[in-house]
């Protein structure tokens, strides 16, 4: 039985635990809408949309189902990774960075690899809740660290706020750099809530909590996130959405036909 | 009215899996039993490999093939040199000892694991017989240069004559530098072989041209490739054609016996994945005193790889434009020891906009002429270089409507006047235009009835590389089928479902939604037949669905340019205004607001549309702020070799961006009336950047990018 | 990457005792972890130092502060006391990389900085830093954003550090661990050095020397300061060049003055001579020039850099009118 067809009798028999319950909620599939979209997917797609949906290592309790590494590794280190709340023991050659730890060893493939050099911000989490590359990150120095990824953010079924705002203020394209972006995104929140400051700090001796950020101060503050389709500006809205409630929406307008006819005149 | 239908403003239907880290890239398919492909690049930019030392890295635990030239599977091979280049051309690899530019494929290790793979193929030796006058400075090849074709060049009228007759003359040669297209997902694919078939799940724009490619390189059926690209993590050209790294996993999968997966590393992505070529353009524009264009001529001279040929159009923009009787337009390449070449966003419009943009502008000043109407005089409804009209044209309410929006009255004509502390302020503006191409395209929609609510699922092999494809394809088909999007599934991205000519180009959306809607529109159609119900009865899918006593059905769709689209030029236009704020003393400038209209046929959700309006100008921007890739002079590598050399904007770069889209349905271009705009957004950006920085400071920067060094370095003209 | 083995040190006595010849430190890692990838860096054994204890920020009898070397940058920057004493350590220390990068950089980490040059990222290159007697790619090649002082002919490479150019400014004493048991301070001016024959060592620490702390003289520029970063966009970038002025402003003259300039040098290059000629004079534009003169006087641009010369000039000036018009 393929990964689908067994969540397809799950579903049917209603047969789900709370994670599964969850993440379905998640996904906006809820009642009906799940068996038809499951019913929608045809055989040639499985792969496809399904296994966006369907892979096992979207569930928490699957990680521990993931192959134990069968490869004999050259200075093997042992870390208990401790990923949005789980906690997965894992067995690792030392030089493997908590990116490639968490895409190619535990599936959660939310954190995206863009340039594998710390240049980009693509691969943003949180670790003890500062937001940190973890692509120069070794996994080996994780232990005991809280960290936190694109998929640790949505709670009991609902979207986090932030990532609600995304959608919304459509703060991406591609979606590639975007957990990266919300991570960060999130982080900064708690960031201006402690007065930190930036180089665009009007004044640095000034020390405040509760920062109310400035346009200026979002974008600097969110630079070390590259957005290649060019988003930025949608970014900015949907922060600022759930920074200060500032609930502007993307400056688009139609031209008037009043206006189509006085610029249309000779 | 339907709210989710064609012209809503709804939020991406893909959007929950991308915000979630749930959407699936090439790289990130759960594939069983997995390995890991790490490429060696060359170290000379020409020569001939003499010998290969594999013995170290085949030490190293976890090691399960090391390809090159002598172990590599024979592939197809080009049969001779400097073949063009296009989207489904095929991609050989380790096919001889020779190198051709530095960073060429020339090896690949195979290994358990990514650190093992990445660490062995450090250890690979290879010596080369390198060639010590490899071609790799423009400046000393320009006698190499050659015509590419009869097409490279066009001509009407007399330029001479019409340089001749000018009052005012501009005779001025612009610049713009390699580039990279750099997409945030990096290429990448997971490649495997079974009972002779090839599956990839792949990064790429055009899902039935990579199958081409890949069955022609293995000379394999195409029905027994299977190429999937759900997901693309931004293209921008770079991910249109097969390049070799797919190759490479393919042949390495069939090698190992394993699926393979390989991602291009980012300094790989300067050497492995295309980019857009240096063009010098020289720009010769001839005006009578009253602002009448006489002449103009634009001569570009650019290169491509030693073996292979790509030519980006540049003048392009000079022969549709604008109205002016007397037009010469040159294209000259000049092979050189760097990679080949391949489309960047708008390629031709983006590069060549900038050098007929600033000498526009250049002009304008010199007749002192306001830049708007300089252009506005020159206006044309006709594309004098077909001798067709333009299905429809509207630049000059482009330009009009912006400069209102703008405040272009508060413009001030003279350079270096406006000042406000330390910052010179410029104003700056510039027209675009970008074809809107449409292909043919076909598409499925299976209907499902359950209890009373129909849902619908499209497939096509189309591909969203975050150009709103899930999203407008629902939208069309919520459209014509009348349910809404939360009723309908968009399955993209799989060579298995309806062919269509995939993303580039700017022919997405025409191409993807006349299709979808062919599809939907058949469904109803065939759905009232079978009953004897009048087309123009008004019957819902539901009720249709029903009196057929079904609940299922599968209809097919295709759609095609038609003649009258064949009669007409059709593009879409644009303007672009930028403010921009120029430090006085230190050489740095920011962007304090942008104005952009466009006009683009009919908008199918204007706010994925504004997204693809702010991405252009964002890479717009960067062409003019820091993007460049620079040539080492006695190595001929690049230097620029990570994201920390060269620059894409960052967030704090760009600023507040107001997009007006004039209400337009094309109905010449299709039925549904779509122009493209994802590269008309691109299109004469960095124009209206350097026109503004003359208009703060009086200098001139005909050589992009404008960075600090060189702002710092430039004397004003005025 | 090359293989290695990854000690966690649970204090600083087992890391010492962990040292090799060929090990290397891992604080934030956001240098390092990098360069290995690159094969730069080649170590064989990783100390993981980030259980040490050097992370505090504590004030010393003349109201200067010690700063832990393990503590981030981030944490550095955004110390209140740091803010309100040092703010132009804190301006230059934000005006680097990234939040995350911030984060997880570490003071000790950042003084440890390597160049940027080109040349000695890309191992198919020559470079004598990353490889002694291979030769300088740079100095007949793509050196535009080189060094224009103290050079060498074996190296044009520059520093990138943007805290080390506050630091140089404001003057600083870092105290180092060595393997043997004792410890020593270095005067900032002598932490980093100048390429000469042996571009491979950017610092005169010695091997498996520790940075347990930075200490900082008394306060006296927190009323007049700022750092100019120039560079090609305007956020993560490598400055082209920067610089940073404090000044200590009274009854309107400068007495004391602190300056440095970014990316010009192999180490951050303090305008000894421009703070002396500034000092007992008035903050005017014409003094502003004549100390950037002064700096620049011995630049030796290379074929490509020449515009740091123009560029530093402006620099100074602006960051000295922009430190005195800062209102206190």
């Amino acid at each position: 039985m393929n990964e689908l067809e067994k969540w397809k009798e799950k579903i049917e028999s209603g047969n789900l635990s709370e994670d599964e319950e969850m993440i379905l909620e998640e996904m906006g599939l809820s009642g009906s809408s799940r068996r038809k979209f499951l019913k929608q997917i045809s055989a040639a797609s499985l792969s496809v949309w399904a296994s966006s949906y369907f892979t096992s290592d979207l569930f928490a309790q699957t990680m521990e189902d993931l192959p134990v590494n069968p490869n004999i590794l050259q200075n093997e280190i042992t870390v208990n990774l401790r990923v949005n709340n789980m906690v997965k023991p894992l067995t690792l050659d030392s030089r493997v960075t908590l990116l490639d730890a968490l895409r190619e060893k535990i599936a959660l493939t939310g954190t995206k690899k863009g340039c594998d050099h710390g240049q980009c911000g693509a691969c943003t989490v949180m670790i003890d809740g500062k937001r940190k590359l973890s692509c120069l990150t070794l996994a080996a120095t994780c232990e005991d660290k809280e960290i936190t990824t694109v998929e640790g953010l949505a709670s009991e079924g609902k979207l986090h706020p932030m990532q609600q705002a995304f959608l919304k203020h459509d703060g991406f394209q591609c979606g590639y750099c975007t957990p990266g972006q919300i991570c960060s995104s999130v982080a900064l929140l708690e960031e201006a809530k402690n007065g930190e400051a930036s180089y665009v700090t009007e004044d640095l001796r000034k020390t405040e909590k509760n920062l109310k950020l400035s346009e200026e101060e979002i974008r600097e503050r969110m630079s070390g996130n590259i957005c290649r389709c060019g988003a930025y500006n949608n970014i900015v809205q949907a922060f600022k959405e759930v920074h200060s409630g500032d609930d502007e929406m993307p400056t688009w307008e139609f031209a008037t036909e009043e206006e189509m006819k006085e610029a249309g005149k000779a | 009215m339907n709210k989710s239908g064609v012209g809503q403003a709804i939020d991406r239907v893909e959007g929950h899996l991308k915000v979630t880290g749930k959407a699936k890239y090439a790289s990130e398919f759960p594939v069983e039993n997995k390995v890991y492909a790490q490429g060696i690049n060359s170290t000379v930019a020409k020569g001939t490999i003499t010998s290969i030392d594999t013995s170290e890295a085949e030490k190293i635990e976890g090691v399960l093939e090391i390809i090159t030239y002598k172990n590599a599977e024979k592939l197809k091979n080009f049969e001779e040199d400097m073949v063009a280049i296009a989207t489904d051309t095929i991609a050989p690899v380790l096919q001889s000892n020779k190198v051709h530019y530095y960073g060429e494929y020339v090896g690949l290790v195979v290994a358990e694991t990514f650190e093992q793979a990445q660490h062995a193929a450090r250890l690979v030796k290879f010596e080369y017989s390198e060639d010590r006058d490899p071609a790799i400075h423009f400046d000393k090849l320009r006698s190499k240069a050659y015509k590419p074709n009869e097409k490279s060049d066009y001509s009407r009228g007399d330029i001479e004559k019409g340089l001749a007759e000018a009052d005012e003359v501009i005779d001025e040669t612009y610049n713009t530098p390699i580039e990279h297209h750099h997409p945030m997902e990096l290429h990448a694919v997971i490649a495997s072989w079974d009972n002779g078939k090839v599956t990839a799940y792949a990064s790429q724009q055009m899902v039935d041209d990579a199958t081409i490619a890949i069955s022609e390189t293995f000379q394999i059926p195409k029905k027994d490739v299977r190429v999937v690209s759900a997901f693309v993590g931004g293209g921008f050209g770079s991910k249109l054609n097969v390049e070799r790294h797919v190759t490479l996993a393919v042949m390495a999968a069939k090698m190992v016996g394993r699926p393979v997966q390989m991602t291009v590393t980012r300094t790989q992505m300067f050497t492995n994945t295309g980019l857009r070529q240096h063009n010098e353009q020289h720009m010769r524009i001839g005006a009578k005193k009253d602002g009448t264009l006489t002449a103009l001529g634009h001569d570009t001279l650019s290169h491509t790889s030693a073996n292979l040929e790509f030519q980006e159009a540049c003048g392009m923009v000079s022969k549709m434009l604008y109205n002016v009787p007397n037009n010469k337009v040159t294209h000259r390449l000049i092979p050189m020891n760097i990679q080949t070449p391949f489309a960047m966003r708008a390629p031709g419009e983006a590069t060549g906009s900038y050098a007929l943009e600033c000498a526009m502008d250049e002009m304008a000043y010199k007749l002192k002429m306001d830049p708007i109407e300089f252009r506005i005089k020159n206006d044309t409804q006709t594309d004098l270089s077909k001798d067709q009209p333009f299905s429809s044209r509207l630049l000059v309410e482009c330009l009009r409507i912006g400069a209102k929006k703008f405040g272009w009255e508060n413009r001030k004509m003279e350079p270096g006047t406006n000042q406000d502390g330390n910052w010179l302020i410029g104003y700056g503006v510039s027209a675009a235009s970008r074809n809107a191409p449409y292909q043919e395209t076909h598409s499925k929609v299976i209907l499902d009835m359950e209890g009373d609510e129909v849902s619908a699922t499209i497939q096509m092999d189309a591909t969203d590389i975050g150009t709103g494809s899930y999203t407008i394809i629902a939208q069309t088909a919520s459209e014509y089928l009348g349910i809404p999007v939360e009723q309908i599934t968009v399955e993209l991205g799989d060579s298995d479902f309806p062919v269509t000519p995939g993303s580039g180009g700017s022919w997405g959306a025409a191409s993807y939604c006349n299709g979808a809607r062919a599809a939907c529109e058949n469904a109803v159609s065939e759905l009232k037949k079978k009953q004897n119900i009048s087309e123009d009865d008004e019957v819902s899918i539901a009720e249709l669905l029903k009196r057929n006593d079904l609940s299922k059905y599968v209809a097919e769709g295709s759609a095609e340019p038609s003649e009258e689209f064949e009669n007409h030029s059709v593009f879409s236009f644009g303007a672009n205004f930028s403010e921009v704020w120029v430090d006085k003393d230190t050489g740095m400038w920011k962007i304090k607001r942008m104005v952009n209209v466009g006009s683009a046929g009919k908008i199918l959700n204007p706010k994925t549309a504004y997204g693809q309006i702010i991405g252009g100008l964002t890479m717009g921007a960067g062409m003019a702020i820091a993007e460049q890739t620079k040539v080492e002079p006695n190595f001929g590598n690049f230097i620029t070799r990570s994201f920390a050399d060269y620059h894409v904007p960052v967030n704090l770069d760009l600023a507040n961006i107001d997009v007006i889209f004039l209400p337009e349905e094309d109905k010449i271009a299709n039925k549904m009336g779509i122009k493209g705009i994802g590269e008309l957004g691109i299109t004469s950006v960095a124009a209206s950047i350097g026109n503004a920085i003359f208009n703060a400071t009086g200098k001139r920067m005909r050589d992009l990018p404008i960075t600090p060094e060189k702002l710092i370095m430039a004397k004003a003209e005025v | 990457m090359r293989p290695f083995t990854y000690t966690n040190a649970a204090g600083q006595s087992e890391a010492l005792e962990a040292v090799t010849q060929s090990s290397h430190y891992l604080g934030g890692g956001t240098n390092l972890i990098d360069l290995m990838k690159e094969d730069v860096e080649r170590p064989d054994k990783l100390i993981d130092i980030n259980n040490l204890k050097h992370k505090e920020i504590t004030t010393n009898e003349n109201g200067g502060l010690t700063l832990g070397a393990m503590l981030s940058n981030s944490e550095t920057a955004n110390h209140t006391e740091v803010r309100s004493k040092y703010p132009l350590l804190s301006m230059a220390m934000l005006s680097a990389a990234t939040a995350q990068i911030r984060n997880m950089a570490t003071n000790g980490g950042n003084l440890l900085q390597r160049t940027r040059c080109p040349y000695f990222f890309e191992t198919s290159m020559p470079c004598n830093k990353r490889e002694p007697g291979s030769g300088c790619g740079a100095k007949n090649g793509m050196n535009g954003v080189h060094a224009i002082f103290g050079y060498s002919d074996s190296c044009v490479a520059t520093n990138p550090s943007d805290m080390c150019v506050a630091l140089a400014a404001i003057g600083a004493q870092v105290e180092v661990q060595s393997t043997d048991g004792t410890s020593r301070m270095i005067d900032f001016t002598d932490f980093h050095r100048l390429p000469g024959e042996e571009p491979e060592k950017d610092t005169n620490l010695n091997p498996g020397e520790l940075i347990t702390a930075i200490h900082l003289p008394e306060p006296i520029f927190e009323d007049h300061y700022y750092y100019l970063k120039i560079r090609e966009r305007s956020s993560y970038a490598f400055a082209l060049v920067s610089a940073a002025a404090g000044l200590q402003i009274k009854n309107g003259m400068i007495t004391k003055a602190g300056l440095a300039l970014g990316g010009v040098a192999h180490k951050p290059w303090k305008l000894t001579k421009s703070e002396e000629f500034l000092a007992g004079k008035k903050p005017t534009n014409t003094n502003f020039e004549q100390a950037a003169e002064l700096a620049m006087r011995d630049a030796k641009p290379l074929e490509h850099n020449e515009y740091k010369v123009e560029m530093g000039k402006k620099a100074i000036v602006r960051a000295l009118t922009q430190a005195t018009e800062r209102k206190a």
